[in-house]
């Protein structure tokens, strides 16, 4: 069964099933109805659309309940300026699109502020408001009267570039459109954009600390999203020739979150199948469209909990984030474990830091350094600040008091993913991968700070952008090779015993290329055996010259590792010095046997 | 300044009925930190019923009754339907679940009576019964919602502050896990706010049909969205804050409806909510929470 | 008497608990111990039900409660003190308190109850009207042992009632801790990283790593043996 689901997955998104498909469609509609061209064409229109949601919501986790609203302004956009000022389509178009992304720009900034119900009710009302400027804004757009005349290719006003186009030529160019739309953002999906956008999606904590900024990168999610459905509305607008207000109301959104939906938030290749039944069925079976929105109720009621990934979770394999030709190329070079240039020679310097939250001081007045190659455990009682401490090096809280230098720099406050960005890199106590990717694109995304390769550069799949992702996988080799992960490359992440996970979580973090890592309980849960190997890829780590803290309870793990060591109780250091002084040190002991100390009080 | 006074007396009265729909919405935020996008629907409904057998010649007192069983059903309905969802975890699945579930109820509403509006029968006034205070007509159906909404902001506010079992709804709103190791029905009382909650959205859908005079299949998704506004605006949860933020939102409203233009109402809205998540997230009468995490 | 079987928990693929055995007496107090990640909260937290269990037995005076759902456990006169400083935060002192009591099964009224309470430590008297948010960690400390011991539960567990707090006030809750059983005849167990204090205390232990038991035995001999010593040197 799960063979044929990959035969039939590996068949319907082939490049050359996609374009034969394209061209019997092509062919199809010189010898059909006009009727079913229209449908066709608003399959097409459909398929675009609902790409739009699945950039947004499958990709980036932001729910939209108001997407008529770039749909509308696409629409409206290529009308007036085709009907009033009488632009060519040639030009009025792609200005829609770019305004729908303008449009999804600039809601990007409240919208990335607020998140779940909040923002699920901003982009309804951001819905709704378009709705009633449509109909008030009469000069422009006609009101409730909406407007009509513009140009289309039904009625044969429509024409590009000066030449005339009936509803087959119509068809075509939407064709060629899409396909253009559909195979750019095959490629964007896998590549570092997709990549990003889905780490985001997951978890915008841990993205920050591969480096990813979750604010640019939801900017880039409504901005395309924008402009995909800013696109497909001009297309609609020429299409049907007649715009009216009642058109781009809350149902062409729920509309189009049902196609998004039930084809599977994630799956391009589902989109486009659930697109051409939603479109189809209303317009074939009367029965359908007299029962549409009780139908697209239920629908929405119960699909996410029926049918999580839609069509596309029940026919195809889940999509990957990694092309295959760039592992193809990966192939052809050396594994090669590359380190950070400034290894060894930049320390990280905590002064005076204190972190408050409300009435609770979790850290008072922290000074340590890790001294460059060196690795310095870091313990302490539970709730004793070690993970602020780490919170706050890291970019994750901001300090209350005192700061945070790398070498000569301040970088206390600077944000996560800029602190990561600078080589400073850390892991979670709880591994924080993305459970649906496989071990390898898990990886790949550790290496996202080190891309300098454009989103652009990217979705053309241009040489350079090929290169530098076969760079990186061929690093990926010689990583998973040191942390024992090579058998598991292609296992999604949450089918993984938890001690890979753990490991496949250092070795992410290696993939970044840090000069100092900061580990929060790598070997928590691990067995014996996984900590002995844990062990020996510090060693790895430091004889390259990296700069290592460690939050550890395992004291026979700690051992022989640790240069140095800081104990915390209290959010106050007590100790600093090496680990025989420790285990004599009394306030150490007390910290931890509880003995009584009365006679300090 | 008859004008500006007559405005600020529509706002008020849409302003309470705001409050009455952010004091719904807030219910069920407390006790699950979500919202029911199918409220709206709910509203809807419950009006409809009695709008469309009245026209039918049954008693309104009947339909009223009716109307309100009606709505606690609905309610058991969304809960139960959104339980997975919320156990999920994710609050896309419940978006998406409840707004479903609204327009499931909006879709058999267009079918069964018509998309078409449909007048609402004169239960409590009618719309042409006013006195005159400083020279101003004021409608009894101002009064009436007025009145309606604070009481009912009361009520909840002093349950909530003042029984166990109030304590105990904001216990779980605070910390679900803890509320069931203390021995609290966590499941019964999630079940209440949700019919609670409906029960609220009944009585806010009668009073805005009642001022309003119809009733129409859409007219519950522009309602949530002012109600959600004013939610946030007093903060979530907070009964005296959808009160107070219900009527900011009803009389900035109708102010810019009456001085600017009619079709500025939704924009004062959604100004107002970018507004108060940029600089108190949390709502006016909401202390920001301590949380170390 | 609280009896474990062969326990599991497991979340997700974090095996927590593999296999545990315990009895825990009436009228004794049974140690915990262990590192963190040992399994000791998971332990509790499966005792009153919000952990998954995936294998093994409960008995609350032998009774299998497994099946049960955890807000009847309460009831079943079972009173759980959680980790991690659980307070309502918002709701005032003596409104915690009486929420504490109204949903369990309870041995004495409300009001005599808060006033032992505020006899025990009068600093909640003072704060009765206080948010829980606003205390200062020791004060939540002893309000959380106060709503756990409110309505007198005849099963009490005690999840690191010691943690992050000042010597003279562990010394404080501990002294409490060690008399409630022994006077109220309950059956307490006590989860603690503080090995000597909780040893001190208690008549029995459980040492626990990666989710197994692997040494129990009277607390005296354990504390004679150096048990306490042993655990910090390995982990800290």
């Amino acid at each position: 069964m799960t063979a044929l689901r990959s035969h039939f997955t590996g068949v319907i998104t082939h490049p050359w099933f996609v374009v034969a498909l394209a061209a019997g469609l092509a062919f199809f509609v010189m010898n059909t109805t006009t009727g079913t061209v229209q449908i066709l064409t608003f399959i097409l229109i459909n398929v675009i659309f609902a790409q739009s949601i699945n950039v947004l919501t499958g990709l980036g986790g932001q729910i939209s309940l108001g997407h008529a609203g770039f749909f509308g302004i696409g629409a409206y956009c290529t009308a007036v300026l085709t009907r009033t000022y009488g632009l060519d389509m040639a030009v009025s178009i792609p200005l829609a699109a770019l305004l729908g992304g303008a449009a999804g720009y600039l809601l990007s900034f409240p919208a990335g502020r607020v998140r779940e119900v909040y923002l699920a009710m901003m982009t309804l009302g951001f819905g709704m408001i378009f709705y009633e400027v449509v109909r008030e804004w009469v000069s422009v757009t006609g009101g409730t009267m909406g407007l009509s005349g513009v140009p289309s290719a039904a009625l044969r006003t429509a024409s590009i570039l000066g030449v005339p186009l009936n509803q087959i030529a119509y068809f075509w160019v939407v064709l060629v459109v899409t396909l253009i739309v559909v195979a750019l953002l095959s490629n964007m999906t896998r590549s570092h954009v997709g990549r990003a956008l889905f780490a985001v999606h997951h978890n915008e904590v841990a993205a920050g600390s591969l480096g990813i900024s979750h604010a640019s990168t939801k900017r880039t999610a409504y901005t395309l999203s924008g402009l995909l459905a800013g696109l497909a509305g001009a297309f609609y607008a020429h299409l049907v020739g007649y715009l009216g207000p009642e058109s781009f109301a809350v149902h062409r959104s729920i509309e189009v979150l049902v196609i998004s939906i039930v084809g599977g938030l994630g799956s391009i290749a589902g989109q486009i199948i659930s697109a051409a039944i939603f479109t189809y069925l209303p317009e074939a079976l009367q029965a359908f469209a007299e029962f549409q929105f009780i139908v697209y109720g239920v629908i929405l009621t119960f699909s996410l909990i029926v049918l999580p990934k839609g069509i596309a979770g029940l026919i195809l394999d889940p999509p990957r984030f990694i092309r295959p030709s760039a592992l193809a190329a990966a192939r052809a070079r050396k594994p090669e474990l590359v380190w950070n240039d400034s290894v060894g020679r930049v320390a990280v310097k905590v002064e005076g830091l204190t972190k408050r939250f409300g009435g609770l001081t979790a850290l008072d007045d922290v000074s340590l350094t890790l001294k460059p190659g060196n690795i310095t455990a870091l313990i302490g009682p539970n709730g004793s600040g070690k993970s602020t401490l780490v919170n706050v090096t890291c970019g994750i809280y901001e300090p209350t008091e005192g700061r945070v230098m790398l070498g000569d720099t301040d970088i206390s406050g600077l944000p996560d993913y800029k602190v990561a960005a600078l080589g400073v890199v850390r892991t979670f106590q709880d591994p924080r991968l993305v459970p649906s990717f496989t071990v390898r694109e898990n990886l790949l995304l550790g290496a996202h700070c080190l891309g300098r390769q454009s989103g652009m550069a990217a979705a053309l799949a241009l040489p350079a952008a090929m290169r530098e992702e076969a760079e990186f996988l061929a690093e990926i080799e010689a990583v998973m090779e040191l942390t024992g992960l090579s058998d598991f490359a292609d296992t999604a992440v949450d089918s993984l015993p938890y001690g890979y996970r753990r490991m496949a979580e250092v070795a992410r973090a290696l993939m970044a290329r840090p000069h100092t890592i900061l580990l929060d309980e790598p070997a928590a849960g691990l067995s014996e055996s996984e900590m002995e190997m844990l062990g020996g890829i510090i060693r790895k780590m430091k004889e390259a010259g990296l700069t290592i803290m460690l939050i550890e309870h395992h004291m026979d793990f700690l051992n022989d590792l640790v240069d140095d060591v800081v104990v915390l109780d209290s959010g106050q250091v007590i100790y600093r010095g090496d680990i025989d002084g420790m285990r004599k040190d009394q306030a150490v002991i007390a910290a931890y046997l509880g003995q009584e100390e009365e006679e300090e009080v | 300044m008859s004008f500006f006074l007559s405005l600020l007396l529509a706002g008020i009265s849409v302003g309470s009925i705001y409050a009455l729909v952010a004091l719904g919405l807030n219910l069920t935020f407390l006790t699950t930190r979500t919202l029911n996008f199918g409220h709206g629907s709910i509203m809807m409904i419950c009006a409809i019923v009695i709008a469309y057998f009245a026209s039918l010649g049954y008693a309104v007192p009947l339909l009223l009754i009716g109307s309100l069983a009606l709505a606690v059903f609905l309610g058991l309905c969304v809960e139960r339907i959104a339980r997975p969802a919320l156990r999920g975890g994710g609050s896309m699945g419940w978006v998406v679940s409840t707004l479903g579930f609204g327009i499931l109820l909006q879709g058999i509403a267009a079918r069964e009576f018509g998309s078409q509006a449909v007048a609402f029968p004169a239960i409590i006034f009618s719309a042409a019964d006013f006195f005159i205070v400083g020279g101003v007509f004021v409608a009894y159906q101002y009064l009436v919602v007025l009145v309606v909404s604070i009481m009912l902001i009361l009520i909840i506010e002093l349950f909530l502050r003042r029984t166990r079992w109030g304590h105990a709804v904001r216990a779980v709103s605070l910390d679900a896990e803890l509320g069931v190791v203390n021995g609290l029905p966590v499941k019964l009382i999630i079940t209440m706010s949700f019919v609670c909650s409906a029960l609220l959205a009944a009585v806010a859908g009668i009073l805005v049909a009642q001022v309003g005079g119809t009733v129409d299949p859409a007219f519950g998704f522009n309602l949530v969205l002012f109600g959600f506004v004013a939610a946030v605006i007093g903060g979530m949860g907070s009964s005296v804050g959808a009160l107070v933020g219900g009527l900011i939102v009803g009389i900035l409203s109708k102010m810019v409806a009456g001085y600017v233009s009619s079709a500025a109402e939704h924009a004062v809205a959604f100004a107002l909510l970018m507004l108060m998540l940029a600089i108190r997230p949390q709502g006016i009468f909401v202390q920001p929470e301590v949380n170390k995490a | 008497m609280i009896e474990v079987r062969d326990l599991s928990v497991r979340y997700g693929a974090v095996e927590a608990l593999r296999g545990i055995t315990l009895t825990a007496q009436p009228g004794h107090t049974t140690a915990v111990l262990g590192a963190n990640g040992a399994g000791k909260s998971s332990l509790l937290r499966a005792i009153s039900g919000i952990s998954p269990v995936t294998g093994g037995e409960i008995l609350l005076n032998s009774k299998a409660i497994q099946t049960v759902p955890p807000e009847k456990r309460s009831q079943l006169g079972l009173a759980h003190a959680m980790e991690g400083r659980r307070i309502f935060k918002q709701l005032a002192v003596h409104e915690n308190l009486e929420l504490a009591w109204s949903f369990g099964a309870r041995k004495i009224d409300l009001q005599k109850g808060i006033r032992e309470v505020y006899d025990r430590f009068p600093i909640l008297g003072e704060k009765s009207t206080t948010a829980g948010g606003l205390l200062s960690g020791g004060q939540q400390q002893m309000l959380i042992l106060s709503c756990a011991t409110i309505r007198n539960p005849t099963h009490l567990l005690l999840d690191e009632p010691s943690l992050g707090l000042a010597p003279i006030i562990v010394n404080q809750i501990y002294d409490f801790i060690a008399s409630f059983a022994r006077d109220t005849g309950a059956t307490v167990i006590i989860a603690e990283q503080m090995a000597t204090m909780a040893l001190k205390v208690s008549n029995y232990g459980y040492v626990l790593r990666g989710g197994k038991v692997v040494v129990d035995g009277e607390s005296k001999e354990l504390l004679r043996n150096g048990i306490a010593e042993t655990l910090s040197s390995s982990y800290l």
